[in-house]
């Protein structure tokens, strides 16, 4: 499975602008989002603001870093 | 995000002071359903003494446990609440001061959701024998405890209708509008504005968001000029504003005139 991001900038309303959507395969299977200082000690992380399937969660998720994300994506569609 | 305990309510052997005059929240909110008689107020002072300090965070009662008693809070704020096996919690109710809850809880076994305290709270528990005698002794308190079990589903429902049907901004300016108008009809808002125990991720929990979109809520109220939150003090900037964007009506309250306008 090939995993490729690309980075857009989102309208979220707020501070958070940064953002990356992830393909697998070609198909957008998720949407990540760079937290920015409002969130204070979680600034910095990737937030799954959308995850579609298999990564579709309903507890909230973020990641240290995109390795992380990419590992728990590539886990979950597997 | 900020996270951990929030237990600046002000505990004191008194019953809550604000705006200069004391309130006993549990008869305020009883007496605003039905008037009652002196003796009546007397009864309700009688079985609401004694009540115990708990702690801020502390289940008061757990799901499967065994109901031993109704649960009334004198002071602070306490949740309801149940778990997945996944760890993700839903917050489902407060109970702020002069709630009770499950009047009717002695043909239960066990109970199908947890209470805990959000702030450290004054709890009293009372007996179901106590219970019957009270209401059996002053009907205007059967009558004014089966207001407030009514007005208990309601809010079920309009928080339902919250999660279900509104935005994440909409959701959370609802909350602090409903929080408003119940703690303004007990005498515990001060300045347009009132305490604010929960954390970022108990809103989160119980207007079904994460705490990134209740923070992206919070700024975006704040932006507006519609609140201001320092701390645990929430202030109400714009009332009417708030109220339009939660499309807030407090019906389902049955406050009557009490509600504010």
């Amino acid at each position: 499975m090939k995993i490729r991001v690309q980075p857009v900038q989102i309208a979220t309303d707020s501070d958070d602008r940064e953002s990356l959507l992830v393909f697998s395969d070609e198909s957008l299977v998720a949407v990540l989002v760079r937290l920015s200082s409002l969130h204070g000690r979680e600034a910095g992380r990737l937030f799954l603001e959308v995850g579609f399937g298999p990564l579709d969660s309903c507890v909230p998720l973020s990641f240290a870093n995109l390795n992380e994300a990419e590992a728990w994506i590539r886990r979950s569609l597997r | 995000m900020t996270e951990g305990p929030g237990s600046e309510m002000a505990l004191t052997d008194q019953p809550m002071r604000s705006t200069g005059s004391i309130v006993h929240p549990f008869i305020a909110k009883l007496d605003g359903f039905v008037a009652l008689s002196e003796a009546a107020k007397g009864a309700l002072r009688q079985v609401s003494a004694g009540a115990q300090l708990i702690g801020p965070r502390i289940d008061l009662i757990r799901e499967g446990d065994l109901p031993d008693g109704a649960i009334l809070i004198t002071e602070g704020i306490a949740c309801r609440y149940k778990h997945r096996a996944n760890g993700a919690r839903q917050i489902t109710a407060y109970l702020l001061p002069g709630d009770t809850c499950d009047l009717d809880f002695a043909p239960l076994r066990e109970m199908d959701d947890a209470i805990a305290t959000v702030s450290a709270c004054r709890v009293v528990r009372i007996p179901a024998a106590a219970l019957n005698e009270l209401t059996a002794n002053h009907p205007t308190i059967a009558q004014a405890l089966r207001m407030t079990a009514l007005v208990d589903k309601a809010t079920l429902r309009e928080w339902l209708l919250n999660i279900g049907s509104r935005s994440a901004l909409e959701r959370i300016a609802h909350l602090f509008c409903e929080l408003f108008v119940r703690l303004q009809t007990v005498g515990l808002t001060v300045d347009g504005g009132y305490v604010l125990p929960m954390t970022q991720g108990d809103l989160a929990d119980t207007a079904g968001l994460s705490s990134v979109h209740v923070n992206r809520s919070l700024q975006a109220l704040r932006r507006l000029g519609v609140i201001d939150l320092k701390g645990k003090t929430l202030t109400i900037l714009d009332w009417p504003r708030l109220k339009a964007i939660a499309e807030f009506k407090p019906n389902y309250l049955h406050l009557g005139e009490r509600a504010v306008a």
